[in-house]
């Protein structure tokens, strides 16, 4: 579903990625872990092109990206099979819940109203929020707004989901919140790449982990081989 | 602590310093130059408009920096006739009588006998008679005034008068005429809007059509002038000295044949001046009404002109608001190409004066064949004015965004333009919305620099009445109040929108 090979990036003269090379399976769960600075945010933003890199190259859900500049009309099409759910939520504030999951199948897809919306409830209802369809997202904790990102997300029905730190700003009950959402979304065999610290999430659902150190793969495989004997 | 009492005691020491200085000013001013203080000064400040033109007070074309006119030499024989020398004080003509006691001590420029000045001046002896001549484009249907009685191919005849004079007060008086009566500041600015179409006649003092005959060749006088007066020359109304001795002055230019040779020099036809002079009555001045018969009568004019004001702000203020943001958008996510276009554009209209472009659009534009009704050009001068403002608010606005936001649609697989239309703009304008309410404030009051172009508004319209009636404090609360009536409801609606703001904003941080 995924291979990035040999993939290099530059921000202000330091190499971010240097020769990133992997592979994700279809139906896989892939985190992503390792020190701050470690290239882990830049390595998935270059995953849907909201980052452009040097060289190498990425395939993705049958799209191709390669090193610099795309045109606007090749990223929108990655990113409508591409997901992604930020460290800091990014709910519009200025829609309710629902309208947040509707707007980009509506405009997006062009999904009559009634459909987005009958949909859209579906999976608030996933991710146990139905009750808070027409709340504004000022009005509900970090753990809620983060899984009605995670449901705005999947109602584009992306082939691949990225997470970037989805629990790094919550506490760790909300954390958990999120966390079991997730872990759920990975049982109906959802591909998903998460950068995470949390070791636990990455031992209870993870197939592969990913180590970057300084902007290279410095260890890949599966979590118990990788975190052995890391704690967290 | 002891220091600081101190310095307290000082200030105060110092701003009643400032307030007795002020007193003292204002004492100074108030009480207008008797004719032993302009004796004492060697100086004779007369008041008068370059801007209204020839023959009366113009300037030189051969020589910019020189002020000619046979008034420019009229005030120079009284000053003489006075034992001083004559001093020239700009201002705009009808608002001239406002100089005096002030910064002038007599205004010769033209002012027609009224009974309203008689009454609220002192008004000299005649100086010079004049009669009103209707003036068309040779290709005009208009045979004679009394032709503008019937409506004209395009409707009412728009006529073009300048502001305060005796032709607006004619126009204005003749209910059997099918006219629809603009006002101007200057006789050149009338004459080029006739002359482009705009106006189809306009009536001014002869004298004036026949200075401006060879400018304007493509225009001629229609019928004979008919509705004469005479000039006189305005003093504060407690200077009677001063105005005994012009009017003793006139008398001896006027027997001993110097006013005569002036106006010949003038080509004034001196000797019929002579003759009118010797006959005109003097205008005897008219009855101060009560203040409930002037409101009554004020009132509805003000009214309706509080329509037009209330018509330019909301006409205007979406438009500007509209092009302030495809601006705004534009500088920030526009090609690059276009980006310094849009710049140029914000900072051509915000370091320009919106006086200037509503000059510029409506007397400019006709003479490259576009030539809108001053109403159009109001409006869309003050929406352009505005758009620059609420571009750069708007731009603000939409910096104000968290860059996430925009990432988060992108992600989503919108387009920039989808992002921008559904995500970051409405976010932009819920931030703005305070400053944008104020901004509308401040339009709503810009609205009066519209009667530059000949909208008349509600300041204009005050300015007008004041004048003629002579009841300048009184009209001036009305208008204020009929002003803050219309404002007040708007700043509640932005305090409003910045308490929902605040509201909202403590919501989010809990």
């Amino acid at each position: 579903m995924i291979e990035v090979d040999s993939l290099a990036a530059v921000r202000a003269g330091n190499r971010i990625l240097d020769a990133v090379t992997l592979a994700v399976a279809e139906g896989t769960v892939t985190t992503l872990v390792g020190p701050s600075g470690g290239g882990k945010s830049t390595l998935l933003r270059c995953l849907n092109g909201l980052e452009t890199f040097a060289a190498g190259q990425v395939m993705i859900a049958g799209h191709t990206l390669i090193a610099g500049d795309h045109p606007p009309r090749a990223l929108e099409r990655v990113r409508r099979d591409v997901g992604m759910v930020f460290q800091g939520f990014n709910l519009f504030p200025h829609l309710s819940a629902i309208d947040n999951v509707t707007l980009a199948p509506r405009i997006v897809r062009g999904m009559p109203p009634s459909e987005a919306r009958s949909r859209g409830l579906e999976l608030l209802d996933r991710v146990g929020l139905s009750r808070f369809a027409d709340a504004r997202p000022a009005t509900l904790s970090g753990g809620q707004q983060q899984r009605v990102a995670i449901a705005r997300s999947l109602a584009m029905e992306p082939r691949v989901m990225l997470f970037d730190e989805p629990t790094s700003a919550l506490d760790p009950q909300m954390s958990a919140e999120v966390l079991d959402v997730i872990v759920e979304l990975a049982r109906g065999g959802q591909t998903m790449v998460v950068v995470t610290h949390d070791h636990g999430f990455a031992r209870r659902a993870a197939t592969q982990v990913v180590e970057l150190v300084a902007g290279r793969v410095h260890r890949a495989g599966p979590p118990a081989e990788i975190l052995a004997g890391v704690g967290g | 602590m002891t220091g600081g009492r101190q310095g307290g005691r000082c200030g105060w020491r110092w701003w009643w310093a400032v307030a007795a200085c002020w007193l003292g000013l204002i004492a100074a001013a108030a009480a207008a130059a008797e004719l032993d203080d302009i004796r004492a000064r060697g100086e004779l400040v007369w008041g008068a408009d370059q801007e209204g033109g020839g023959p009366h007070v113009y300037i030189d074309p051969e020589n910019p920096t020189r002020l000619v006119g046979f008034e420019v030499d009229l005030a120079d024989m009284l000053a003489a006739e006075l034992g001083v020398t004559a001093r020239f004080q700009q201002g705009q003509w009808d608002r001239l009588p406002l100089l005096l006691g002030r910064a002038a001590d007599c205004v010769i420029n033209g002012i027609e006998s009224t009974p309203e000045r008689a009454r609220d001046w002192r008004c000299s002896r005649p100086y010079f008679a004049y009669a009103l001549q209707l003036v068309a484009r040779r290709d005009s249907p208009l045979d004679s005034p009394e032709a503008l009685a019937k409506e004209g191919p395009r409707g009412p005849w728009r006529v073009g008068v300048l502001t305060g004079s005796a032709a607006e007060i004619e126009m204005r008086r003749r209910t059997d005429f099918a006219v629809e009566v603009v006002g101007y500041d200057g006789t050149v600015d009338c004459l080029e809007q006739l002359r482009g179409r705009v106006l189809d006649a306009a009536l001014m003092d002869d004298c004036i059509a026949s200075f401006n005959a060879d400018r304007f060749g493509e225009l001629r006088g229609i019928g004979r002038p008919f509705a004469g007066g005479t000039y006189t020359i305005l003093t504060a109304p407690d200077t009677p000295r001063l105005s005994a001795a012009i009017d003793e002055a006139l008398g001896r230019l006027i027997t001993d044949g110097r006013l005569k040779a002036l106006y010949d020099r003038w080509d004034l036809a001196g000797r019929q001046q002579m003759l009118l002079l010797r006959d005109a009555a003097e205008v005897p001045p008219a009855r101060r009404g009560s203040l409930a018969d002037l409101i009554r009568g004020a009132l509805p004019l003000l009214l309706r002109s509080a329509g037009m004001t209330i018509l330019l702000s909301v006409a205007s203020f979406p438009l500007a608001i509209l092009i302030g943001l495809a601006v705004a958008v534009g500088r920030l996510h526009g090609p690059a190409w276009l980006r310094p276009f849009l710049a140029g554009y914000v900072e051509i209209l915000r370091g320009t004066p919106l006086m200037l472009q509503l000059y510029a659009l409506f007397f400019l534009l006709p003479k490259v064949g576009l030539a809108l009704p001053a109403l159009v050009a109001a409006i869309l001068g003050l929406a352009m004015n505005y758009s620059a403002y609420e571009s750069e608010i708007y731009r603000a606005g939409l910096k104000a965004v968290p860059a996430g936001q925009f990432e988060a649609a992108l992600a989503l697989g919108m387009t920039k333009w989808q992002s921008l239309r559904h995500v970051l703009v409405p976010q932009a304008v819920r931030i703005v919305m305070p400053p944008i309410t104020s901004d509308f404030i401040a339009l709503f009051k810009d609205t009066s620099v519209c009667s530059a172009i000949t909208v008349i508004e509600l300041t204009k319209r005050y300015s007008v009445l004041a004048l003629s009636t002579g009841r300048i404090a009184e009209l001036a609360i009305v208008t204020a109040l009929l002003y803050l009536a219309m404002s007040w409801p708007l700043s509640l609606l932005s305090r409003w929108f910045e308490r929902r703001l605040e509201r909202r904003s403590e919501r989010s941080q809990a």
